[in-house]
């Protein structure tokens, strides 16, 4: 792979199958064994034979409908899902912002549960504590609050700690997935300035959001997915005119209202 | 990592930062040909994140207690008082007292302590993929690291009912000098191989009962019958000795028979564990770690779809 890419994916599928009953249980199992049913599976095909370059330093925007297999690709370039087909090759540390929260007990502190994160994403124990009170300082709890149990939290106060922890841990690829929909005015403004100084590091970031203005501003090059498909990659602006009129409802200014 | 993660030294990513942070590596996903991820990488990241499992066992035995000033001397309280209720029920089973009370109590007390090492591990660690389900969600990690914590926290948990034993043991000593419970011997040597191997055999079946969990989200609840019904089935309740001829295939069927006979002797008797014991031990503990192992890891790609 040429040295000045991130990510590089090559034809790029996956499937998965779901089970359609409701109720995955045992009991279940065997009343629908004992009466000769055969289990009712669908395959979902979420990503169908892609390629992407991402280079090094770039912001990568994901637009596209619901189960366009946007989260799904994030995932799979965490490593989170393996591919059915194709290959994927990163290139440099991942963090991750892929299911809102931090994400572990509710009955633990802010602060323990930014060090178990740590942890879990591969850093040393000294690593993350170096840097906990950075990712304190960022998510800028009103005082005490990162002490305090995290189900005292408020929603916007969860997801500002979740994006701090993505953003601090010096990734060399940030994935962010609706991450930006958390937090005020203000503190959105600390992310885009925080996420602007990644690109300066020669940071890669792949955000996926609904929120087309963030996408058009942040972003140097756009995507859209639909249906596992890659439909069109190229300038974000231009992307999101594109993603726009399929939508049929034209560039009303609410489309951008979305922050 | 659920897939291959192949680290390579050198390249541009991250060259002038984070000198000793995260060496900079190339990680390639490719599809697994066969049903297991390649293992060398999956064990050395697994190893690598240790810590992880230890501090998350830590943290979540800190916020179950946290709310209780009691909290930690339950996990002592329980068992003894369960042992009691049993010792009781046995005493009178037999019909009246026996000279050998104390020693009944001891084995009893021994048995269900070790049991419930093994039962800490599995139930707790057959939750711990889909209790964790945020975690899975966001971050690539090998997945049994979340039972592996779940057995850390098992063990931390019966680490303190040993001294609670040996009191009890003094205790009994004291008031019944006639009792034959041994005193210190060479072979005690011989308890943390026996617990490191409830461990791992406790361990394995965990990862087994968490992988079904992921499909049937009713195994949980049916553990708990199958728990007690391996309760009943172990030598706790009765002697390993009561069963002869054939009739000794009972014990060896069960994951923790040779175990809770090999405990028994060497805590009530004084006497190292025979060779049938060891075998039996050492293959249970490598059948449950080796074929939960696989089940685990062929499936672990799933859970994120699944849960």
């Amino acid at each position: 792979m040429p040295d000045d890419l991130a990510i590089r994916i090559e034809d790029l599928s996956i499937k998965y199958k779901i089970n359609v009953d409701t109720k995955r249980t045992l009991k279940n199992a065997v009343m629908r064994a004992s009466k000769g049913e055969r289990v009712r599976m669908r395959t979902v095909e979420a990503v169908k034979h892609l390629t992407l370059d991402v280079p090094h330093g770039s912001v990568l925007g994901i637009v596209g409908a619901n189960g366009a297999g946007k989260s799904t690709l994030m995932r799979s370039i965490a490593g989170i899902l393996p591919p059915t087909e194709g290959r994927i090759i990163v290139n440099g540390k991942i963090s991750t912002l892929l299911a809102l929260g931090v994400g572990f007990n509710p009955a633990l502190s802010g602060r323990d549960n930014i060090i178990l994160g740590g942890l879990a994403s591969g850093l040393s124990r000294e690593e993350i504590e170096s840097k906990t009170d950075q990712i304190a300082e960022f998510a800028d709890l009103p005082d005490g609050f990162i002490d305090m149990p995290v189900r005292t939290y408020s929603s916007g106060m969860y997801g500002r700690v979740a994006f701090s922890v993505a953003v601090n841990m010096t990734p060399d690829i940030l994935l962010l997935d609706e991450a930006l929909s958390a937090g005020d005015a203000s503190f959105k403004e600390k992310s885009f300035t925080r996420m602007r100084e990644l690109c300066e590091e020669a940071r890669t970031i792949v955000i996926v959001s609904h929120a087309l203005a963030t996408i058009s501003e942040l972003c140097d090059t756009a995507i859209w997915m639909h249906k596992g498909n890659m439909l069109a990659k190229g300038k974000p602006e231009e992307i999101v005119d594109q993603y726009l009129k399929f939508l049929d409802v034209g560039t009303l200014p609410s489309n951008f209202e979305d922050m | 990592m659920t897939s291959a993660p192949q680290t390579s030294g050198s390249n541009n990513a991250g060259k002038s930062r984070d000198k000793n942070a995260f060496a900079p590596q190339i990680q390639v996903f490719e599809p697994h040909r066969a049903s297991l991820p390649p293992l060398i990488p999956y064990l050395r990241e697994f190893w690598r994140r240790r810590v992880f499992a230890s501090e998350l066992a830590k943290f979540t035995d800190k916020a179950e207690y946290l709310d209780s000033k009691l909290g930690k001397v339950w996990l002592v309280l329980n068992p003894l008082l369960l042992a009691m209720i049993y010792y009781l029920l046995v005493t009178v089973l037999k019909g009246g007292k026996h000279n050998n009370g104390i020693t009944t109590l001891a084995h009893i007390l021994i048995g269900l302590f070790t049991f419930y090492f093994a039962q800490t591990c599995i139930t707790s660690g057959a939750q711990s993929i889909t209790s964790g389900g945020r975690l899975i969600l966001n971050q690539a990690f090998p997945r049994a690291l979340l039972p592996y914590s779940s057995s850390i926290s098992a063990f931390q948990q019966f680490l303190p009912t040993i001294p609670v034993y040996i009191f009890v043991i003094i205790i009994g000593k004291l008031m019944y000098p006639a009792t034959q419970v041994p005193g210190i011997t060479w072979h005690f040597i011989w308890v943390p191989f026996i617990v490191a191997l409830v461990g791992i055999t406790g361990f394995g079946l965990a990862l087994a009962f968490a992988t079904m969990n992921v499909y049937f989200r009713d195994t949980n609840k049916l553990l708990q019958y199958f728990m007690r019904i391996w309760l009943y089935l172990s030598p706790i309740l009765w002697q390993p000795e009561m069963l002869h001829g054939w009739h000794r295939a009972v014990l060896y069927l069960n994951p923790l028979g040779p175990t809770l006979s090999a405990t028994s002797h060497i805590w009530i008797d004084g006497l190292a564990p025979n060779l049938a014991e060891w075998i039996g031990m050492l293959s249970w503990a490598l059948l449950s770690i080796v074929l939960g192992g696989y089940f685990f890891i062929s499936r672990e790609r799933d859970f994120a779809v699944r849960i």
